[in-house]
């Protein structure tokens, strides 16, 4: 295979199978669980909170850290609040 | 930046360098002294920066151990200010501090890890993108693809370390599980940083498509780099490097180049 022809070929097994990566429609179908938090692996936190922002928590399931999870997920999640 | 009037830089000089304020400042208190006072704010301004390393370098912090990383950050932060009012910016000096850092000399590949840290934490907070558009690029015709120049998304990084990075980053994550043991001398490896749907991605790429991918990263064209590449490894496969970085979310968008 000469160079063009790879290219051909790999492009289009990616249109083939027609790829789709959507990392930045991810961050606006996000919301902001508060009080679920692991100890160390917060997102960030509410402006109430003693400490700066992510992986900052100092303590599991502080009410004033949230991590952020797919939006309608918070809900369902025992203990998890959309406001601090 | 903003520049503070001279009685509070003089006050952020005595914090940062323990030395006595000079300036009309009132420092009077009934219970401490100046010496102690600025101490309070000495030990939270180390405090903080402190705090900032262990949120990036969760992984030195345990290939070192809690009380060395104590140590080597108070080091650091006698030698780093941070110079934004952003604490997400500090400590890109790590990996250079590391390699110089005479205590931890032992651990040859402490420097690229940090590199591979550093990487990981701007992924994180670098702007968001578009991902490649694969129907804009179904409306090209093949005879330009070798003109295509792919543009790397903002939150992809390549660590290339003599060491096996990559091993020893994914060992020290919450999610490892198992017996780990990592040779050294396995030999070198090349960490992909990328960002998919808010989560930061470490993953390995082969020599050839770390050469490919670096091609890339500088501007030069789909052909030119894949011709390159195959030259120095002629076991490169392009079809499964872009299914893959296409798929971690390496690129963002493309524009055509002149033929050459």
């Amino acid at each position: 295979m000469n160079n063009r022809q790879i290219l051909s070929a790999a492009i289009g097994s990616l249109l083939a199978l027609g790829v789709v990566s959507n990392a930045s429609a991810a961050g606006k179908n996000m919301e902001q669980c508060y009080g679920i938090a692991k100890e160390g692996h917060n997102d960030c936190s509410s402006k109430k909170s003693s400490h700066s922002c992510a992986g900052q928590a100092t303590k599991d399931r502080d009410a004033e850290d949230f991590v952020a999870v797919p939006k309608g997920t918070c809900a369902k999640i025992a203990g998890g609040h959309l406001k601090s | 930046m903003i520049l503070l009037n001279n009685d509070l830089s003089d006050l952020a000089q005595a914090i940062v360098h323990g030395k006595a304020p000079s300036s009309q400042i009132d420092t009077s208190n009934q219970n401490y002294s100046v010496a102690i006072g600025i101490e309070v704010y000495r030990n939270n301004y180390r405090g903080n920066l402190h705090d900032t390393l262990v949120g990036v370098y969760p992984v030195i912090e345990q290939l070192v151990g809690k009380d060395f990383f104590r140590l080597l950050t108070r080091r650091f932060i006698g030698q780093n200010l941070s110079r934004s009012g952003n604490l997400d910016h500090y400590g890109a000096e790590m990996a250079d501090f590391v390699a110089a850092f005479e205590p931890a000399q032992e651990l040859a590949y402490l420097p690229d890890v940090a590199a591979l840290e550093w990487a990981c934490h701007c992924a994180y907070f670098a702007d968001d993108a578009a991902s490649l558009d694969i129907d804009k690029l179904a409306q090209i015709p093949p005879e330009q693809y070798p003109n295509l120049i792919l543009h790397i998304h903002p939150a992809c990084h390549l660590v290339r370390s003599r060491y096996p990075i990559t091993a020893i980053w994914h060992a020290h994550q919450l999610s490892a599980s198992g017996d780990f043991h990592i040779d050294l001398d396995s030999g070198s490896s090349n960490a992909l940083v990328s960002r998919k749907n808010d989560v930061v991605l470490v993953d390995k790429l082969t020599e050839a498509d770390a050469a490919w991918l670096q091609s890339i990263q500088a501007g030069t064209q789909l052909g030119e780099a894949t011709a390159s590449t195959l030259e120095h490894y002629p076991d490169f496969n392009l079809q499964a490097a872009l299914l893959k970085l296409v798929a971690q979310n390496v690129f963002e968008n493309f524009t055509l180049g002149e033929t050459p």
